[in-house]
């Protein structure tokens, strides 16, 4: 006899990925493609990302490049700890890329690239304004501006012991 | 004997990247500044806009007492501008 309820189940997709952080502090140029990839999920139907990119004026000057500096073992550390932070506050987010420039940034090129993923946008959406908001904050890199005449060390509003009442 | 870094507008004030200072063991994050600054006094100018960061954590200037071990990296962190 033929069971009229027959269930069929479907194998699930393997072994769902771990969740990822990709973390690159360098001197080469940054993809924007290959950050996506980075981030890209089978389960994610959502990858959200932020893009810097030197400015040419500020203050009516003209800016002529960008060079950026880190303490690279305590940004890449505090950057790690931006995405533990991230995935507390959104625990559906799949992958998260944050590749920063250092060196030389002509204008118009990119500075730093932040990638989310999540299976919903939301999640993704909110988690790169908060990855870029808090890498401003804590983030241990410098960022010098290049007029034509003279430079400029720049600091973040959002640095956050100039935040702090003195 | 701390390794003291310096990055960005404290590195050209300094002149250097990087140097050995020897300074108590326990000792207060401000008095720590005071130790640089005799060393290196065009930092002066850096004082209320600088914190630390020791074994790489931020250390504001003031009454926190640190416990450093020789070879302890103490970075000198000016006001940060990533992203």
């Amino acid at each position: 006899m033929i069971n009229a309820h027959t269930t069929i189940t479907e194998t699930m997709n393997e072994t769902e990925e771990e969740p990822k952080d990709f973390i690159k502090l360098t001197q080469a140029k940054l993809s924007v493609d290959e950050v996506s990839v980075l981030v890209t999920s089978p389960c994610c139907g959502a990858i959200s990302l932020f893009i810097g990119t030197t400015r040419d004026n500020f203050n009516g000057k003209k800016v002529v490049h960008l060079e950026y500096e880190a303490y690279t073992p305590m940004a890449e550390a505090e950057i790690k700890k931006i995405c533990r932070d991230v995935r507390k506050k959104w625990p559906a987010i799949k992958h998260v890329a944050v590749h920063h420039r250092l060196g030389l940034v002509p204008v118009t090129e990119v500075s730093v690239i932040i990638a989310v993923s999540s299976p919903h946008r939301i999640e993704s959406l909110n988690a790169v304004s908060y990855c870029i908001d808090t890498l401003k904050a804590t983030v241990p890199i410098w960022k010098k501006e290049m007029y034509e005449e003279e430079y400029s060390w720049k600091e973040n509003k959002e640095c956050f012991w100039t935040n702090m009442e003195k | 004997m701390v390794v003291v870094l310096y990055f960005a507008r404290s590195a050209e004030l300094a002149g250097v990247r990087s140097e050995t200072v020897s300074v108590p063991q326990r000792i207060t994050s401000l008095q720590l500044w005071d130790e640089i600054v005799k060393r290196r006094s065009r930092l002066a100018v850096l004082r209320d806009q600088v914190v630390f960061a020791v074994r790489q954590e931020y250390v504001l200037l003031g009454d926190q007492l640190l416990v450093l071990q020789s070879g302890d990296e103490v970075a000198i962190i000016p006001p940060i501008s990533g992203g």
